[in-house]
């Protein structure tokens, strides 16, 4: 076990630089999770801690220890790769023992460690498989039991679940997190996908373009987003921006585009006749018949649980996760509330969050 | 109204495009091969109208009454064992070399593949050339080095003339083992060779454990043509020695062309390539069976 530390960490092709000074700071049995959209550093980040990538500028300690000039069987890491990298002419077990077999531990030594690690994830029916005879989930399971095996400082996770279904996504992502729970290593786990970030992780670094947005646990970044493509990327439905300018006279309400009028629960202070952008999440937005604001239904989506709607307000399209069956249909306008304690405020220009509190200003 | 019937059915429009080959490939390949059968059991000269029917007397013949078959089977074999190991061998480590991200490597893929293609008749007089024990290169070369007491009569001395031909033909193949092995890394999955070094293998270990079992398919194709390429060789010899000097260069698919076309023996001819042919097959078939057998255990 280890904390791994990323300082000013750079990567560069070429003249082209892909990661411009990241620092993370990942304490010892801390589940990190690196996420972005593509391209955004994140996969480029956990090779370079890896040794798969040679870091530019910077530095990354394991263990208190700079591991830039090691190589990755010098790092005591482990990794699980999104293809799952199984060498195929091997038997489970001979994948599951191989970084033991080329350190020359002895066979009894192997096949204790291969048969105790098969047992906690239940592959011990496998042991003797190839893996083209494995499903995808079997597959990712030895993935990880050959990084387990070797009783790293830190595994680290290369989207270990694209390649699998969602059913069985929901259930590796569980088995990942009691996993971590029950060895108690570093991980550190890239992710394209906020759903995973947000359930599994004990902090989130948001990644965009080479640079970190922001880094937390998952309820400070969806309570608190720095900005608005943090806000935008975690919590699904994404959260909805709505373009306006605050009331003139300081009163707690947003001027659309078009002239519409949005009642606000709150508004941040000294800001009258801002131009800003309102963010609020999908689940936020209420059916209220008396102060709402009417919106043109353009799609509904009912999931069973709610529905999700579509509508267009003052030219801006919007999603409202609202109860199940509406007694209503495309084309007709419904009054929404926007209301909410928990609406974000963006400055329109530099996007950054604009704080304020709710309950000290305005209150209603 | 009845063509465009038949071409709207798939199958008939299969039939349609094969059926010419199929004609033509019947008369041009399959009728001869059974011919040569049938004629290694008979005496013809090529031009009389009569085939007599010996039964196994060119066999019989070639076995046991005629000593430059045996050398030339052995000549065969030894050619046979070096093309499977040298040319392989030879374009893995280039493939291997021209695999790595180096400046200029597209030219020199291109330069190491020229000689393939190349007409073998060219590349044989070529050498014929270079081997020329007064005016040839490299004697000239090893002389200017003042090593000239290690020139030889390279296709004229019975003991090297046929390892010297071999130099040639290992120039000219090389390229092709080189183009299959190079398409074969290219499929070596990149994530594999990451995996195996966090697993702390050495760049031995990756080649032993991920690139070389990954080529096996590859190794395959390569072995098996390797192997045919090499039984039937006979544009170089007949082009560099005509199987000379005494004999020592001679190889079954060249006699069995001298027989028939130089000694107009035909049944002999025939004999010797039957024989040439069962060799062939009994190697390529069991080989492929295995190979195919041991990629389906790890697919």
């Amino acid at each position: 076990m280890a904390n791994v530390e990323i300082s000013a960490v750079r990567k560069s092709y070429g003249a082209l630089e892909v990661v411009h000074g990241v620092d993370i700071d990942i304490k010892d049995g801390e589940f990190v999770i690196l996420v972005g959209p593509s391209g955004c550093g994140k996969s480029t980040l956990l090779r370079m801690i890896a040794g798969l990538e040679e870091i530019s500028d910077g530095a990354v300690s394991i263990g208190g220890r700079v591991v830039n000039n090691l190589t990755p069987k010098e790092r005591n890491i482990a990794m699980v790769f999104q293809n799952y990298a199984l060498y195929p002419q091997m038997t489970v077990a001979q994948n599951m023992g191989f970084s033991l077999e080329i350190s020359g531990k002895s066979k009894a030594e192997i096949s204790s460690k291969v048969n105790s690690t098969a047992e906690i994830l239940g592959l011990t029916p496998l042991l003797e498989r190839k893996p083209s005879q494995l499903s995808g989930g079997q597959r990712q399971r030895v993935a990880m039991g050959r990084a387990i095996v070797r009783d790293p400082a830190v595994f680290l996770f290369d989207e270990p679940l694209s390649n699998l279904d969602a059913n069985l996504r929901v259930q590796m992502r569980a088995e990942i997190k009691a996993l971590h729970q029950r060895l108690g290593t570093t991980i550190v786990y890239v992710t394209h996908d906020q759903i995973e970030a947000m359930t599994m992780a004990d902090r989130i670094v948001v990644l965009r373009g080479g640079v970190v947005e922001q880094m937390g646990t998952p309820m400070d970044l969806y309570d608190s987003p720095a900005n608005m493509f943090v806000a935008g990327f975690l919590g699904s439905p994404s959260m909805n921006f709505l373009k306006g300018r605050l009331a003139a006279d300081g009163s707690p309400g947003l001027t659309l585009e078009d002239g519409s009028e949005v009642k606000l629960q709150h508004s941040p202070q000294g800001t009258s006749n801002q131009a800003i952008v309102l963010g609020i999440r999908p689940q936020d937005i209420a059916v209220d018949p008396v102060n709402g604001t009417p919106a043109v239904i353009k799609v509904m989506e009912p999931t069973g649980a709610d529905t999700h709607v579509l509508v267009e307000l003052a030219g801006q399209d919007l999603v409202a996760v609202l109860p199940p069956r509406l007694k209503t249909t495309v084309g007709e306008t419904i009054p929404l509330s926007f209301a909410s304690p928990n609406v974000h405020f963006f400055d329109a220009a530099s996007e950054a969050n604009i704080p304020c509190d709710p309950k000290s200003e305005h209150d209603q | 109204m009845f063509k465009l019937n038949l071409f709207q059915s798939a199958r008939s429009q299969a039939l349609i495009l094969l059926i010419p080959a199929f004609g033509v490939y019947t008369l041009f390949a399959i009728w001869p091969l059974i011919d040569v059968v049938i004629l290694s059991f008979q005496e013809w000269n090529g031009i009389s109208a009569d085939r007599k029917w010996v039964g196994w007397e060119n066999y019989n013949y070639i076995f046991n009454n005629d000593p430059v078959f045996w050398v030339s089977l052995k000549n065969t074999v030894i050619w046979t064992i070096l093309s499977i190991v040298f040319p392989p061998l030879v374009g893995l480590l280039l493939a291997i070399g021209l695999n790595q991200k180096l400046f200029g490597r597209a030219s020199l893929r291109a330069i190491y593949y020229l000689p393939v293609i190349i007409a073998p008749i060219a590349v044989a007089t070529m050498w014929r050339w270079m081997y020329d024990p007064f005016f040839g290169l490299f004697t000239q070369i090893l002389t200017d080095m003042g090593l000239g007491f290690l020139a030889r009569d390279w296709l004229g001395d019975r003991n090297i003339a046929l390892y010297s031909m071999f130099v040639a033909y290992v120039w000219q193949h090389v390229g092709f083992s080189m183009v299959l092995f190079l398409a074969g890394l290219q499929g070596v999955q990149s994530t594999l060779i990451d995996a195996a070094r966090i697993d702390g293998a050495s760049r031995f270990e990756i080649f032993r454990y991920v690139t070389l079992p990954a080529l096996s398919p590859t190794i395959t194709i390569v072995l098996v043509l390797s192997t045919i390429s090499s039984l039937r060789a006979f544009d170089i010899v007949y082009g560099m020695t005509g199987g000379g000097p005494a004999q020592s260069t001679q190889m079954l698919a060249m006699w069995a062309f001298t027989q028939s076309m130089q000694i107009f023996d035909f049944g002999r001819g025939s004999a010797v390539s039957v024989v040439l042919l069962v060799i062939t097959l009994a190697i390529v078939i069991p080989y492929m069976r295995w190979s195919q057998a041991r990629e389906e255990a790890v697919k």
